[in-house]
């Protein structure tokens, strides 16, 4: 390598040995004079240098927010698993407070009311579509028997005609099978209620002068299916009076929505109380 | 395995027809799962079956139905025996072959409930909102159970006696 040196090298070497010589001998002034050679030349390196630099950063970058984005993804995947959980649980509270105050309301009403009762919830609907009956999950160990008056706070419900240890079976006033003696409130005429198979309900034998309208409203008489006197029944909405016929008949619209049926009381013992002058109102929701 | 087929339907069919179906309900029909179940099963298993699970699944449907106890009983066992006998003399059962038999073993049953008087004596009435609307919706399911059911039953015929 030596040997190839041209003049130049040699002397580019001696220039490099004095200045090395220069930094060991007089170093302060060695250091300004460095300094301002490499002034130009550091400024030259930045260009580059700040390319790569910035490549670099982007480069880091792009790593830590592959990094974080993962974390972040899982983080995301946790968050959006607990808020599932969470809203589960809002859904689960809202429907227990929501049960809370339906039986509250219930077990208020069965204190005023004078006949005993037992509450009992509905698990099912009738095991074929012949009959519009409901399942509820009390029975003969609650002291439930047939032919005992199911109603709501509400109004009247229908009445049981099977009852097993821990269930019975309950035939919906809007059941063509069922028949529960009632009266229309204003003019006390007396009639029976009975379901169609359209899941409506209708009054017979109402007396040919009785002075019925529409929007009267039907109540229990007290006399047979289990019902105390005087628990709603529902309201006249129509009548029915044919030339030649003995009585008149009326369709009911019933007091209560049997397509949302949750809670319900079961009269063991219809004692007769005073018929109310009106419906008992369910309890307002307090804000 | 049919052991254990049995003892899951008879355990569970009920408590489906009697809570879940009210969701599959249209315009207030649900398909009678326990008719679909003993007549499939008449049909793949053969009279006998036909008829012990239709004692079995009748009875526990009596229980929660507001009907005479006995009316789902007999009428449940006089379709097994009737799919059973069915089953035993068609040689190549296909879905739509299937359709007559579903619709007409429907039709008997839901003519047993007319005139057992759970119509309430509209007898027409029950006939057009109640029965034919039914035997439809049976049909339909049936067919659509026998389809998926058929290879699996036929190849290993797990479930003939």
């Amino acid at each position: 390598m030596f040997r190839s040196t041209s003049g130049t090298r040699r002397v580019l070497l001696a220039l490099c040995a004095l200045l090395l010589s220069l930094v060991f001998v007089l170093p302060k002034q060695s250091r300004t004079l460095l300094q301002a050679v490499g002034k130009p030349l550091a400024d030259v390196v930045a260009l580059p240098l700040d390319a790569l630099s910035a490549a670099d950063r982007r480069i880091v970058d792009l790593w830590n927010s592959y990094v974080a984005l993962r974390n972040v993804q899982e983080e995301n995947q946790q968050l959006r698993r607990e808020i599932e959980f969470l809203r589960g649980q809002a859904a689960d509270l809202r429907e227990m407070a929501a049960a809370n105050q339906r039986l509250g309301e219930l077990l208020r009403f069965q204190a005023r009311t004078p006949s005993q009762s037992v509450a009992a919830r509905v698990v099912g609907r009738d095991s074929s579509n012949w009959y519009q009956g409901v399942v509820l999950d009390k029975g003969e160990r609650d002291g439930i028997r047939p032919e005992m008056g199911v109603m709501t706070l509400t109004g009247a419900v229908g009445r049981v005609v099977k009852s097993s240890g821990s269930s019975s079976v309950v035939l919906l006033l809007t059941d063509p099978n069922n028949a529960v003696t009632a009266l229309v409130q204003r003019t006390r005429d007396e009639g029976i209620i009975e379901g169609t198979l359209g899941g409506k309900a209708r009054m017979k034998y109402i007396p040919l002068l009785s002075t019925v309208r529409i929007g009267d409203p039907v109540v229990t008489s007290g006399l047979t299916g289990g019902f105390p006197k005087g628990v709603p029944v529902g309201t006249i909405t129509g009548i029915q009076k044919d030339e030649g016929d003995l009585f008149q008949t009326a369709e009911v619209q019933t007091e209560v929505d049997f397509t949302k049926l949750e809670e319900v009381l079961v009269v063991t013992v219809p004692r007769g109380g005073e018929e109310p002058a009106t419906a008992p109102p369910a309890e307002k929701k307090k804000p | 395995m049919k052991q254990w087929l049995y003892v899951g339907l008879v355990v569970g069919l009920v408590p489906i027809q009697t809570t879940l179906l009210e969701h599959a309900s249209v315009a207030g029909i649900r398909p009678d799962v326990c008719l679909i179940a003993v007549s499939l099963i008449g049909f793949f298993g053969g009279p006998a079956d036909g008829v012990m699970m239709g004692l079995l699944l009748g009875f526990e449907q009596d229980l929660f139905s507001a009907g005479e106890l006995g009316l789902n009983l007999g009428t449940k066992a006089v379709i097994g025996l009737l799919a059973g006998m069915v089953g035993r003399y068609v040689a190549h059962a296909t879905p739509a072959s299937v359709v007559p038999v579903m619709l007409g073993l429907s039709v008997c049953s839901g003519l047993a409930f007319v005139m057992a008087g759970a119509g309430g004596g509209e007898t027409l009435a029950a006939v057009q909102s109640v029965l034919l609307p039914q035997a439809v919706f049976d049909t339909t399911v049936g067919m659509g159970l026998y389809w998926l059911l058929a290879e699996r039953f036929k190849k290993d015929d797990s479930l003939v006696s």
